[in-house]
């Protein structure tokens, strides 16, 4: 077992240096400690028990829970922010015609932001891979479907998925090697809006889904808290933090509260050490052979501007100019309604089937592709509000509120933006952190591909509604963020306008790794977690094979 | 290697029954009745399970059917199970039905070494004739040879010296078949049988000596094993099962689980996963007949039975929403640790997957070592094809990984609020529950005493062999 060696003055030295602590710093960490090399982890924000959590939300008010405050019962190094909503900490400064709808939540913590995701997994489609030469919009990947496809197998292996072993249920059903474990098992609510939509060719799929109705291995089943987010209180779905325990049972260390500033580069652009600052401020080293930016969409991006150095004044991996552009999230709507009937949404996991007829076809040429998560989590809390704002008392109330949290329906509803240079993050010239490091300022603008794919939304939510006897139908008008940030450190085969190759690896540093969502060319209409575990899977073999041929 | 194990009390754990033995084996002889229409590899089969074979034979995880190569935890290092499927390179194949008997009733394997008493000899030396043949035929012709070594045994010297063995066993073996008690019914000598020749629940369940022998005044009554303990269960009403009626027994038996009052855990969970749910309902009535009526040994610090403490909390409304230091540690701990599956209140889910903390007869016990050992390492149970799972929280956890200190805390507010107040749970107790528990004399003395140790219960072996000579001659 390799272990990272530390100087009296707490510099360190490993193999691998890894930045960011969540699933994909995780995987990676654990993938090349058990190859034997020494790893560090370096993480800005805290290390607390799940049981903090757990007991944060439960005192939370009844506000801040409606809304879904999501983050606010993470508690936040006070020298590592992470974006506040209640209130508005004003971390990220969001502009542009959309810029409302970039309002990101992602934690800075150990075990990062699958603390509070619901564990969806999905794949890419083949053709998501290639949308500039099918549909001659947006870009191709520098990999193809096939190249990842082991990856996704390997990432559903690592987070143990249930998903359908039924392959006319499976979205995309191209696969090599089967679910770990098969689907959780349709609610109520979801097996009656399937006979309902279905034979309209909308195709309701079950979410395949890092958790399980059987233990697996060491991890419980899911008994169906419907707490999923912001934490499952018994640990029965993935966390990136099982990823860290698991690395560090072999020898890897994670050092928290460690926020990387600089980043050091040789004669020969490789990357030689990074810089942190504890939370005492106190500046240390951390030198390496290979290393590993996993820190998400926003922060690695932001890391690489601030460490501009005179070899790369534009910033780290930057010579494209791209780091920091094509700026994507899956912006989407919801869209709620009281079905004619009792469908029971809210039992079992918060995210339980989706609708993903409208994720292809010939259309995306034209506009976006859009699928739509028959939500699952429990409709109580919106039922009282609503029952509530009726004025209505005693019995009258409660039988309200139960009508309600019976028939109530809640799509949520991602679409599908292309990669766009001017959505851009940038350093902000006015706002800096409290070690004076400048916050990230971003643009975005959701283009009119995704403009048009709303209207196809609305028209398809309409059909839905009706087909459920939906009443006080309301889709949003304002685009919502998904958390699912991509773009700002594009993969592509030219290193004049992208940033990382297929493997994640920087065109400018031959031994730095940018894997995660910021690589991902496309954004499909799916959740991005089991895509960027895969390509941190795989940014982890090409490391490995590095090693063994002694290139590093 | 899993750490323990209802076999693996360890080499030193293994030795002995000659004094219950001796106690016990005062009746007539009958044959035990064998059903000529079954066929005989079949009732080897059934057999094999009742004695729970598979369970150290077969190692965890997907190893092939009694292949071995289990390592069972030793105060002394680990012994590893041995391929007994009839390979005849690296198994049983060339034992003749002598050998094979041998080695089930004396430990001595065939080419004549001795087996260090991981293997229960010193319990299978009561298997009838008809059983050991039925056992034989079993394993030379319904089990699929598997071609390939199990590992070695290897401990420090002098363990090493399996010749040492002869010495435990002059004292502490006494090789006869099981004898039928008269004036006992048909189904307890029944049930004795099968809990002694077979399940050997003595092996965890009644205490021993220095030298790791049996105690047999004290037959049943309760012994620690590593991390767990193994209650009371003879027909003391408070200390023992006394109070638990006949149905709930069984139920425990087949299922490992009576709600809102008792769930197998640790080396009783793997007992009943293994072994103790395949046995026919006969079978398990007769165990249950054989229990109830074994002597009762009471313990003066049980002053009610473990099922009947605690009570139902209603404090949440009280503290919800207040800064977490409104509560004493372990109330938040447990709070937000624990409560999620067995609820503020304390009642488990209605289903009874989340098991009801009070009135629990772990919870209730005078020795939190249960608790503590639950809450450390969980429980894992695959019943009827249903597994029922509760995560461990010590290093490694799925959920979270807890401090000495915070399961002190947590198991003193669960003593306090669920079970029994007279029990308050130190950091220092759960580091040595962590650790393997409370370690045997022979362990911690280290290998230099052992032969001084051997020569001076030689002494002493005599004494009381003439003791329990005379007790025996009792009419």
């Amino acid at each position: 077992m390799a272990i990272p060696e530390f100087s009296t003055t707490g510099d360190v030295s490993a193999d691998v240096v890894v930045v960011g602590s969540g699933v994909v710093g995780g995987m990676i960490a654990n993938e090349l400690a058990s190859a034997g090399h020494s790893v560090v982890i370096l993480e800005a924000g805290l290390r607390l028990k799940r049981a903090q959590y757990v007991e944060n939300w439960r005192n939370m008010s009844f506000h801040n829970r409606l809304h879904s405050d999501f983050q606010g019962l993470y508690p936040q190094s006070p020298l590592a922010q992470a974006p506040l909503y209640f209130p508005p900490n004003d971390y990220v400064g969001l502009s542009g015609p959309n810029g409302s709808a970039f309002k990101q939540g992602y934690l800075r913590t150990v075990g990062g932001t699958t603390w509070h995701w619901a564990a969806s997994c999905w794949r890419h489609l083949p053709v998501d891979f290639e949308m500039k030469s099918r549909y001659g919009v947006g870009r191709d990947w520098a990999i193809s479907y096939n190249d990842l496809e082991p990856y996704y197998c390997r990432a559903e292996e690592e987070m143990g998925v249930s998903g359908p072993h039924d392959v006319s249920l499976q979205s995309p059903s191209e696969r090599s090697r089967p679910y770990p474990r098969d689907m959780i098992p349709f609610g109520y609510g979801d097996r009656r809006v399937a006979e309902i939509v279905n034979p309209h060719g909308f195709h309701l799929v079950p979410i395949p889904q890092g958790r399980s109705v059987e233990p697996f291995g060491d991890r419980p089943a899911c008994c169906g808290n419907n707490n999923c987010q912001p934490i499952c209180p018994i640990g029965a779905m993935y966390n990136g933090i099982q990823h860290i325990d698991r690395a560090e049972a072999r020898g890897a260390v994670t050092i928290a509260e460690a926020v990387v500033y600089r980043i050091d580069t040789d004669e020969n652009n490789r990357v030689t050490a990074v810089h942190w600052y504890d939370a005492e401020r106190r500046s240390h080293k951390a030198s390496g052979r290979t290393f590993v930016l996993a820190c998400n969409g926003i922060e690695t991006p932001r890391l690489l501007l601030l460490a501009a150095n005179a070899r790369n004044p534009n910033g780290i991996a930057n010579s494209s100019d791209q780091v920091g552009r094509n700026m994507m999230d899956h912006s989407g709507v919801h869209a709620s309604f009281q079905a004619s009937e009792p469908l029971w949404f809210g039992r079992g996991p918060a995210q339980s089937s989706c609708i993903v007829g409208p994720r292809d076809g010939d259309f995306r040429s034209r506009y976006s592709a859009n699928k739509m998560i028959l939500n699952n989590i429990s409709q109580v809390a919106p039922a009282t509000e609503q029952a509530l704002k009726l004025g209505l008392v005693g019995t009258e109330l409660d039988d309200e509120i139960r009508r309600r949290a019976a028939c109530g329906v809640d799509l949520s509803i991602s679409l599908e933006p292309l990669p766009d240079p001017d959505n851009r993050l940038t350093l902000s010239k006015t706002r800096k952190d409290p070690l004076g490091l400048a916050c990230p300022d971003i643009h975005y603008d959701v283009g009119d591909y995704v403009r048009n794919g709303l209207d196809a939304v609305n028209t398809q939510v309409r059909q839905i509604a009706g087909l459920l006897g939906g009443t006080e139908l309301r889709i949003t008008t304002d685009y919502n963020a998904n958390n699912h940030i991509m773009g700002g450190t594009i993969m592509g085969t030219d290193p004049r306008d992208s940033v990382v190759d297929g493997n994640c690896r920087s065109h400018d540093h031959g031994n730095l790794w940018l894997p995660g969502g910021g690589a991902m060319p496309s954004a499909s209409v799916v959740n991005t977690t089991l895509s960027m575990a895969a390509l941190g899977l795989r940014a982890a073999d090409s490391i490995k094979a590095d090693f063994e041929k002694g290139r590093v | 290697m899993r750490r323990w194990s209802g076999k693996g009390l360890g080499l030193a754990g293994r030795v002995g029954l000659a004094a219950v033995a001796l106690l016990l084996s005062r009746a007539v002889v009958h044959a035990q009745s064998v059903d000529a229409n079954e066929p005989i590899a079949e009732r080897g089969r059934y057999l094999a399970v009742a004695a729970d074979c598979a369970a150290c034979h077969t190692a965890p995880g997907g190893g092939k059917p009694f292949a071995g190569g289990y390592g069972i935890a030793s105060p002394l290092g680990a012994i590893y199970s041995t391929n007994i499927t009839p390979s005849r390179d690296f198994g049983i194949g060339t034992y003749s039905e002598a050998q094979f008997g041998r080695a089930l009733r004396e430990g001595i394997r065939g080419d004549g070494a001795h087996l260090y008493p991981a293997m229960p000899y010193t319990s299978y030396t009561k298997l009838t004739d008809a059983d050991v043949h039925a056992l034989y035929v079993y394993f030379m012709t319904d089990v699929k040879p598997v071609e390939a070594p199990a590992r070695r045994t290897v401990l420090p010297f002098p363990y090493n010296i399996r010749a040492t063995m002869a010495v435990w066993n002059a004292l502490f073996l006494d090789d006869r078949r099981f004898e039928p008690e008269s004036g006992k019914s048909v189904a307890v000598n029944r049930g004795h049988y099968l809990a002694y020749a077979l399940a050997h629940c003595d092996t965890c369940h009644t205490p021993r000596n220095v030298m790791m022998a049996e105690m047999g005044g004290r037959a049943l009554g309760g012994a620690s094993l590593s991390s767990w303990y193994a209650p009371n269960i003879t027909s003391d009403p408070k200390s023992g099962l006394g109070g638990w009626s006949d149905d709930d027994l069984a139920r425990y038996l087949k299922t490992g689980d009576v709600p809102g009052k008792a769930q197998a855990g640790g080396p009783m969970a793997e007992a009943v996963e293994h072994s103790l749910q395949y046995l026919n309902d006969d079978d398990i009535r007769a165990i249950v007949a054989y229990i109830k009526q074994v002597p009762a040994i009471a313990d003066a610090a049980d002053k009610a039975p473990r099922d009947t403490y605690g009570k139902p909390s209603d404090r949440e409304a009280a503290y919800r929403g207040l800064d977490a230091r409104a509560l004493v540690r372990g109330e938040r701990l447990f709070t937000g640790e624990c409560a999620a599956c067995h609820r503020p209140t304390g009642t488990g889910s209605p289903d009874g997957y989340y098991p009801q903390l009070f009135h629990n007869t772990a919870v209730g016990a005078a020795r939190p070592d249960n608790l503590i050992s639950t809450i450390l390492m969980g429980v894992r149970r695959e019943v009827g094809g249903h597994t029922v799972y509760m995560p461990g929280f010590g290093s490694g956890s799925y959920v979270d990984s807890l401090s000495d200190q915070d399961i002190a805390d947590i198991s003193t507010y669960v003593e306090q609020q669920f079970g029994n107040p007279a029990v308050r749970v130190s950091a220092e107790e759960v580091t040595l529950i962590r650790t393997g528990g409370p370690k045997p004399l022979i362990a911690r003395l280290g290998a230099f005493a052992v032969p001084g140790m051997i020569a001076g219960v030689l002494m002493l072996a005599g004494a009381a062999l003439l003791v329990l000579r005379r007790v025996g001659k009792k009419p």
